[in-house]
C-alpha cells in the first residue's frame, strides 16, 4: 500500500514537473509576441556560442588567452544587450521604461553593440 | 688521425733544408759539456735554417733580452748540472720569456739544482736527488744507468718507427694538470734509485720489503714531457742531457741496429720550436642563413650560420695553409651555459673551413661564440664573438593561430548574427509601419 503510494507519488511528481514544463512551453508559444520571440531565438544562438568557446577553452586548451577572452566577451556582451533590448521592448514593461522608446532602445543596443565589436576585434588579436 | 700523422711524416720527410725564415735560438751550454759532443743534434737544427748563439750559464752575453725586448725566438737549457746562473737567465727568468711567446728546451739531471724547483713550477715531480733511472733489463754490457728505451708512437708529437733510443738520467712524474703532454715515458721495468747502493738491487728489494711504497718505478714515470702554455709557447723538459750527444745517437742497441736518439731529438725539437702541430684561427663569421653580413641583433629562434677558418704552419714553405684535420671541432653557444653544443665539422670542397647550422634557443640575453679546442700537442684555439639576442618585436609574433578558430568563429558569429538580427528587426519595424500606416488610415 505504502509503495504504490510513493511510486504514484514519485511519478506523479515526475508527470508534474513535464506537465508543468509542457504547460510553460505552450503558454510561452501563444503568449510571446513574434518580435521578442525573434530576440529569444538571437538569445539562444548567442548563449550556444559563449558555452561552445567555454568548453573548448577548458577542455581542450585556453592557449590564446587573449582570443578565448574577446570571443568569450562578445558573446557575453552580447547577450547582456540584447537582454537589456528585450527588457526594454517588452509592451508588458511599458510601465517601467516610460521615457524609452522601443527606437531609442534599440539605437541603444546597436551602438552598445558596434563599440562591444570594435573592442573584440581588438583584443582577439 | 691517420691523415694528421701522414701529412706529418711527409712534411717531415721533406724538412731538409726547408726551413726558409730563420729563427734564432740561445743555446746556453754548461763549460762541461763539449760543442762537439753534440753536433748531430746541433748541426741539424743549423741545417733546417736556425741560428744557433751558444753562451755558458754565468756568462752575462749575449743577454736574453734587451730592456723587456727579447732577442732570441727559443733557447736550449742544456746546463743540468748548474747551480749558479747569470742574472738574466736564470731559471726563473725563464718563465717570463715564455709568457712572450719564447720556447724552451730544457735537459734535466739527478742532480739538484734550480732547474729542479722549476719543473715542479710545471707540474713535474722530480724523485729525492741522486736518484737516477736504472733498469737492468735487457741485459746488456752498458751501466745500469744507461737504459735503451722504446718509443711508443702514441703522442702526435713523434713519427712512428722511431727505434728505442739511449737515455741516462732522472725520471718524473707528471703532474694532474692537462696542459703537461707526455712524449716519452720510462720502461716498465725501470726504477729510480742510488747506483752505488743498488750493487745487487738491494733498492728494489728492500722496496719490495715495504710492499713497493716509496719506490719511483715504472711506465708512469716520464722521462720526456711537454708542457704548453695558455699562450701557445712550448716547453720541453728531457730528463737527461746525454740522449742528445752524438755518442748516444752512434751506440748500437743491445737487440742491434741503430737507436732513435737522433729521431726523436728532431721530432722533440720540431715541436717545440713550433714548427709542428702549429695551428691558428684565421677569422670567424656568423649571419643569419640566407643573409651574408653578420646582423647587429639575433631574434630568438633565428636560424643561424657560423663558420670558422683555420690553418696549421707548414714550416716546409714557412706559410699558413688551410687546415680541415679537425674532426672533432665544437662550437657552444653560450650565455652562461652552453645552450647549444654542436660539433664544427669541415666543409667538403673548401680546405680550412669549418660550419654549422644551429637554431638560436629560445631565451633573449647576450650569447657568445664560443670555440675552444684544446688538444695535447697541439696549439690551443680559443675564440669567442658575443652578440646579443633580442625577443621577437611585437610585430614578428605569428598572426593567426590555428589554435584560436574557436574563438575567431564564436565572435565572428556573434558579429554577423548581430547584422542579421538589426537588419531584420529594422526590416520588421518597416513592415510594421506600413502596416499601422494603413490601419491609422
Amino acid at each position: 500500500m505504502a509503495g504504490s503510494k510513493s511510486s504514484s507519488k514519485s511519478s506523479s511528481a515526475s508527470s508534474e514537473t513535464s506537465m508543468a514544463v509542457s504547460t510553460l512551453w505552450k503558454s510561452y508559444l501563444d503568449q510571446t509576441p513574434d518580435r521578442l520571440k525573434f530576440i529569444d531565438a538571437f538569445l539562444v544562438f548567442i548563449v550556444l556560442s559563449g558555452v561552445l568557446q567555454f568548453a573548448y577553452c577548458v577542455l581542450v586548451t585556453n592557449f590564446p588567452f587573449n582570443a578565448f577572452l574577446a570571443g568569450f566577451a562578445s558573446s557575453v556582451g552580447q547577450f547582456v544587450l540584447t537582454a537589456s533590448l528585450r527588457a526594454q521592448v517588452n509592451p508588458e514593461n511599458r510601465s517601467e521604461f516610460k521615457d524609452v522608446s522601443p527606437e531609442r532602445a534599440f539605437a541603444d543596443f546597436a551602438l552598445g553593440s558596434i563599440v562591444l565589436h570594435f573592442f573584440v576585434f581588438n583584443f582577439l588579436g | 688521425m691517420r691523415l694528421l700523422r701522414s701529412v706529418l711524416v711527409t712534411l717531415l720527410a721533406l724538412t731538409k733544408i726547408s726551413f726558409a725564415s730563420s729563427s734564432s735560438v740561445l743555446v746556453v751550454l754548461d763549460p762541461s759539456l763539449d760543442r762537439e759532443d753534440y753536433s748531430i743534434f746541433f748541426g741539424g737544427l743549423e741545417e733546417r735554417g736556425y741560428n744557433l748563439t751558444f753562451r755558458a750559464p754565468r756568462d752575462t752575453s749575449p743577454a736574453i733580452t734587451d730592456y723587456d725586448v727579447p732577442n732570441y725566438d727559443h733557447v736550449i737549457l742544456f746546463a743540468p748540472d748548474t747551480k749558479t746562473y747569470a742574472q738574466d737567465i736564470t731559471p726563473q727568468s725563464l718563465v717570463g720569456l715564455l709568457s712572450e711567446n719564447i720556447n724552451l728546451l730544457i735537459a734535466l739531471s739527478p742532480k739538484q739544482t734550480p732547474l729542479t724547483s722549476l719543473a715542479a713550477e710545471f707540474s713535474l715531480i722530480l724523485p729525492p736527488p741522486e736518484t737516477p733511472l736504472i733498469s737492468h733489463h735487457p741485459a746488456r754490457s752498458e751501466p745500469p744507468t744507461t737504459i735503451p728505451v722504446p718509443v711508443l708512437s702514441s703522442s702526435p708529437i713523434l713519427t712512428p718507427g722511431i727505434p728505442p733510443i739511449w737515455f741516462t738520467g732522472a725520471p718524473h712524474a707528471l703532474g694532474s694538470t692537462p696542459m703537461l703532454i707526455p712524449i716519452l715515458r720510462a720502461p716498465a721495468e725501470s726504477f729510480a734509485a742510488d747506483p752505488t747502493s743498488d750493487a745487487d738491487s738491494d733498492a728494489l728489494v728492500a722496496a719490495s720489503e715495504k710492499g713497493g711504497e716509496g719506490l719511483w718505478a715504472g711506465s708512469q714515470m716520464g722521462l720526456v714531457t711537454g708542457f704548453q702554455t695558455k699562450v701557445n709557447s712550448r716547453v720541453v723538459f728531457a730528463g737527461g742531457v746525454k740522449m742528445f750527444s752524438d755518442e748516444y745517437a752512434k751506440k748500437e742497441l743491445p737487440s742491434g741496429g741503430a737507436p732513435g736518439n737522433a729521431l726523436l731529438a728532431t721530432d722533440v725539437a720540431a715541436w717545440v720550436f713550433q714548427e709542428k702541430l702549429r695551428l691558428r684561427i684565421d677569422g670567424v663569421e656568423h649571419h643569419r642563413v640566407g643573409e651574408s653580413v653578420a646582423p647587429e641583433v639575433y631574434t630568438t629562434n633565428d636560424e643561424i650560420v657560423y663558420t670558422a677558418h683555420i690553418s696549421a704552419y707548414d714550416s716546409k714553405t714557412s706559410a699558413w695553409k688551410p687546415y680541415s684535420g679537425i674532426d672533432d671541432l665544437q662550437l657552444e653557444f653560450t650565455m652562461l651555459d652552453p645552450h647549444i653544443r654542436t660539433s664544427l665539422p669541415p666543409v667538403p670542397g673548401t680546405p680550412g673551413t669549418y660550419q654549422v647550422q644551429f637554431r638560436a634557443p629560445d631565451r633573449h640575453g647576450v650569447f657568445k661564440f664560443v670555440l675552444n679546442w684544446k688538444r695535447k700537442g697541439y696549439s690551443y684555439l680559443e675564440s669567442s664573438t658575443t652578440v646579443p639576442v633580442v625577443p621577437p618585436r611585437h610585430d614578428q609574433y605569428p598572426r593567426f593561430l590555428s589554435a584560436a578558430w574557436p574563438y575567431y568563429a564564436g565572435a565572428i558569429s556573434t558579429s554577423v548574427g548581430f547584422f542579421l538580427f538589426a537588419a531584420l528587426w529594422l526590416a520588421g519595424d518597416v513592415k510594421g509601419e506600413r502596416k499601422k500606416g494603413s490601419k491609422v488610415e
